[in-house]
């Protein structure tokens, strides 16, 4: 137990975090890469077409995955900002706002195929559905947090105002789903359900398991990525960031 | 059944698209931070090697 | 302590707030014209205008209030009040909540007042009145209070505006979705009282949670 919580300890440490990050980002990247194009060269070319949704059920391998990242994002971030709260631990208060951009990204990739997958679907390119709906908030939230950061000039202010937004973002996520479902049902009677109806048959399953992994992956790997930049901007001019530089 | 292939390509290339700026930001950050520090290692080597004018 | 606390605040507020009358009318002012813009933008048609008139009032009242929470803390962060709130003995929280329900007194509760006039401009049917005026009573200190913690969590910054807005404005969907929701619920024969009851809900633990977490954003901001 001893070796893995000192281990913890040091790398909150910048230039162990550095290394760590330097080392293990690219890593990340790349196997994150690999289980994702197995996972789409199976959603295009080993699944068969949905007999209801022809090939445009494709874009669900893209979808959900992303759907699922930009909530579990949200929530990490979440956690991270209230670690960094709690125990003022700068590298958590990094971590969290390297979150920000990843979710966003992933938010928006939920949003536009939700759309375009929509277009032959419902026959046009948005509808407010509960489940896009909500998503747009979130995304108006990763914004939020996104700008408060950038607009505070103290980073260890701005992290944990940002932070403290996102907690706040977090608890009311669910309240904001919610509301929009029960808005939706009193304004448009029926529901088109775009993503509960089709029974997925087992052989159409895999694929998506593997974006699903492949997508936390690579995850990892950009959260690391951002983190050792954001870390270095935070650090630059200290002895240990010259040295590292001068020997990159 | 129209011709689903170019919605499907058009969500996969958002997909593509997205994840390269998602790769790509960091790194430019990363190459200017270092950067940067580079070149500050170097003014302070050139500072040190000057000696500063003394009284 | 608690008491004698609020009641100083009170009394201070409702002082600031007869020396600049102009202040308080202002946010009732911006409700009027959003009115008038949305009514010459749809077009003078009573029927057009009734069928939207309960979402843009509450979209009225809704931006009016946003706008009006500038002034929530500005005044005190300005001056070093909120200083002197942090090393109280009362604590933060009461101090907040006491605060914000006197913003909601002075700024909001004037549009409540001018809502009537303001629904029979839009031709609003006069049986969704009472809807719309309960859902404006729940729902604008729920909208004070959860814009409270957004205020709190941005004292001090300038230029923040338009940040502030975009901040709040997620947070406030499930009010203006119960709110609207529950005079649209009204009007298509439906029973409202399940959205109110859910505002009368939210509302409550606002009147808990929030003042809590605006005192939590208030030290982060000022720290």
């Amino acid at each position: 137990m001893q070796p893995v919580i000192r281990w913890f300890h040091q790398l909150g440490s910048p230039p162990t975090f550095d290394r760590f990050a330097a080392r293990w980002a690219p890593i990340a990247y790349v196997l994150g890469l690999l289980v994702m194009a197995y996972g789409l060269y199976g959603a295009l070319f080993v699944v068969p077409a949905d007999y209801q949704q022809g090939d445009s059920f494709r874009i669900l391998y893209i979808h959900v995955p992303s759907a699922w990242m930009s909530m579990a994002i949200f929530a990490l971030m979440a956690v991270y900002a209230a670690i960094g709260l709690i125990w003022r631990i700068k590298l958590c208060e990094i971590l969290a706002m390297a979150c920000a951009p990843i979710g966003a990204a992933f938010t928006l990739i939920t949003l536009a195929t939700g759309s375009i997958w929509g277009k032959p679907m419902w026959g046009t390119w948005w509808d407010w559905d509960p489940r896009l709906t909500t998503e747009l908030i979130l995304l108006f939230l990763y914004l939020g947090v996104m700008g408060l950061y950038n607009a505070i000039d103290d980073r260890r202010a701005a992290a944990r105002t940002a932070g403290f937004l996102s907690i706040v973002g977090v608890a009311l996520l669910p309240v904001i789903h919610w509301s929009v479902t029960w808005w939706n049902s009193l304004h448009q009677g029926q529901t088109i359900s775009l993503f509960g109806k089709s029974h997925m048959d087992p052989s159409m399953l895999p694929p998506l398991w593997a974006m699903v992994v492949g997508t936390h992956v690579w995850f990892i790997g950009s959260l690391l990525a951002r983190a050792r930049a954001d870390n270095l901007k935070r650090e630059a001019g200290k002895a240990w960031v010259l040295k590292m530089a001068g020997t990159e | 059944m129209m011709s689903y292939q170019n919605y499907v390509i058009a969500a996969y290339a958002v997909f593509g698209v997205v994840l390269a700026w998602d790769f790509l930001a960091p790194r430019l950050q990363l190459r200017a931070q270092l950067r940067a520090a580079r070149l500050r290692a170097t003014r302070e080597a050139a500072r040190s090697a000057a000696p500063e004018l003394t009284r | 302590m608690m008491a004698a606390a609020a009641k100083a605040l009170m009394l201070r507020d409702v002082r600031l707030l007869l020396r600049r009358r102009g202040d308080a009318l202002q946010p009732a002012l911006f409700a009027l014209l959003v009115v008038v813009l949305f009514a010459l933008a749809l077009g003078a048609e009573p029927t057009t205008l009734a069928k939207v008139a309960p979402a843009v009032l509450w979209l009225a009242v809704l931006l009016a209030g946003l706008l009006a929470l500038e002034s929530l803390f500005r005044g005190d962060a300005e001056d070093g009040t909120l200083d002197q709130w942090m090393l109280a003995p009362v604590p933060l929280a009461w101090l907040v909540l006491t605060r914000t329900f006197m913003h909601w007194a002075t700024s909001v509760l004037p549009l409540l007042i001018a809502t009537p006039f303001l629904a029979e401009l839009l031709h609003l049917p006069r049986v969704q009145l009472p809807v719309l005026l309960a859902s404006l009573a729940l729902g604008t200190p729920l909208l004070s209070l959860i814009g409270a913690v957004v205020a709190a969590l941005t004292v001090g910054m300038r230029g923040s505006g338009i940040l502030v807005a975009l901040l709040a404005l997620p947070l406030y969907v499930p009010v203006l979705v119960f709110g609207a929701g529950s005079v649209a619920a009204a009007a298509q024969g439906l029973d409202p009282n399940g959205a109110l009851l859910l505002l009368g809900a939210g509302l409550v633990a606002a009147l808990v949670l929030a003042p809590l977490a605006a005192a939590a954003a208030l030290r982060i901001a000022l720290s």
